[in-house]
């Protein structure tokens, strides 16, 4: 599963860096989190709710953070575990100024195992991006809002 | 893990006292034709299910210029009303007889693409979405109601209800481009309501199916046609606006490249068919 995409902030890159490490920021923003807890340095652990059309499932996430050259660039390297099957992966993302707000690009590879995998990989690619995006849009509505407070 | 509960209420009510009873956990199906496959394949693995086919939201009726529709009113209910051609179109060009006496127009709404046929009808209606929660019901346009591919804007605690459908006057049009002539999936659905007068377009609304992550209106090519008598350039800007708003995906029915030029080719084909024209080909 290959995912690829870029999404524009209006908060400057500080800000979105600093809030992709945030576990309670996380929580918020992460489409059906249930749980997050930093674990380590950069190391997270959460549980994911995802309740889509006649498949609900509980996730188990790991996830930490590599290559971390704040406010600029990181990687995300992880494993999403339940009944239905598990992914293991890597993404990382670029962000860059642009204007007052912030451009980010991001990519991953992922390997599908288990029941999931019977899934057309372009399906679990296309519901992937969308989770993204909605996550992504979140995390820019809430610290759209941070500022104005 | 198998399914070890299955509730089947009797109401609304207790079907939302289920819901809240065992949490977001709880697979709320209708007809059952999007998760019972999943299912049986072992693609979904769900502990408790909750069927709603006994919960009282089965009626299609007419009230005053609406039309209520139930979220488990079945596709062939549909087929049988006569208030909203379109609608009945619709629902007897998806899937089978046998598919169409199980699957619910709730259903169709979170079907994912190239399904939702009814969806895009009902999206070209303008129909709006009444949704139950434990603060009570609310309602919003459909347009509001997709989020994203496979994700909607109900909470976890909310079900649907009811599709409320406006029995505007205008003309309708409704093609379904598969494969086959018949019980086969979308490469494109296209749906449309206009009204005119003496041929010019006063205000339409045309919505596509299969070629986007949920169904989408294509307000540029809808802004295009409206004040137009349908003149063959506006057309043929309104279909090249229409593929370029088209986000189809890649699936066993279709390439994303061939679903985009389809988009264009039956968006013409349904502005012809509007405007009382015979189709030319693209």
């Amino acid at each position: 599963m290959r995912i690829q995409g870029s999404h524009r902030f209006t908060a400057p890159p500080e800000a979105v860096f600093a809030a992709v490490r945030d576990p309670a920021v996380l929580l918020a923003v992460i489409p059906g989190c249930e749980q997050v807890a930093e674990v380590a340095p950069d190391e997270y652990e959460g549980r994911i709710l995802l309740r889509l059309p006649g498949a609900i499932g509980s996730y188990r996430t790991h996830v930490r953070l590599v290559d971390v050259e704040p406010p600029v660039r990181a990687g995300l390297e992880g494993r999403v575990e339940g009944a239905m099957g598990t992914v293991d992966g890597r993404a990382d993302f670029v962000l860059a100024p642009a204007g007052t707000g912030t451009a980010m690009d991001y990519r991953g590879d992922g390997r599908i195992a288990g029941p999931l995998a019977r899934l057309d990989s372009r399906f679990a690619e296309r519901l992937a991006g969308s989770l993204i995006d909605q996550g992504l849009r979140a995390l820019d509505a809430r610290l759209a809002m941070e500022d104005h407070e | 893990m198998t399914v070890s509960s299955y509730f089947l209420p009797a109401s609304v009510p207790e079907a939302l006292g289920l819901l809240g009873e065992h949490g977001p956990e709880l697979l709320v199906i209708a007809g059952g034709t999007v998760a019972m496959p999943l299912i049986n394949e072992g693609i979904s693995l769900p502990g408790r299910v909750m069927g709603l086919r006994r919960a009282g939201l089965d009626r299609v009726e007419r009230a005053g210029a609406e039309l209520r529709v139930g979220a488990t009113a079945t596709l062939t209910q549909l087929v049988g009303q006569g208030d909203v051609p379109l609608l009945a179109e619709a629902a007897s060009r998806t899937a089978s007889w046998s598919v169409r006496n199980m699957a619910t127009v709730g259903g169709n709404l979170f079907t994912p693409p190239p399904g939702g046929d009814v969806a895009t009808a009902l999206l070209a209606l303008d129909a709006r979405v009444v949704v139950a929660g434990p603060a009570g019901e609310r309602t919003l346009p459909l347009t509001a109601f997709w989020t994203g591919f496979m994700t909607t804007a109900l909470a976890s605690d909310e079900l649907v209800t009811s599709i409320i459908v406006p029995l505007d006057e205008g003309r309708t049009a409704f093609l379904k481009f598969g494969r086959r002539r018949a019980n086969t999936p979308a490469v494109v659905t296209v749906a449309a309501h206009a009204t005119l007068e003496h041929d010019r377009v006063v205000s339409i609304r045309l919505a596509l199916g299969a070629a986007a992550p949920h169904p989408v209106r294509l307000t540029r090519a809808e802004a295009v046609v409206a004040g137009s008598s349908l003149e063959p350039a506006v057309i043929d800007e309104a279909a090249a606006l229409a593929a370029e708003d088209a986000d189809p995906v890649a699936d066993a029915v279709a390439s994303d490249w061939y679903r985009r030029r389809m988009t264009g080719v039956f968006v013409r084909r349904i502005l012809e068919q509007l405007a009382g024209r015979a189709g030319r080909d693209a």
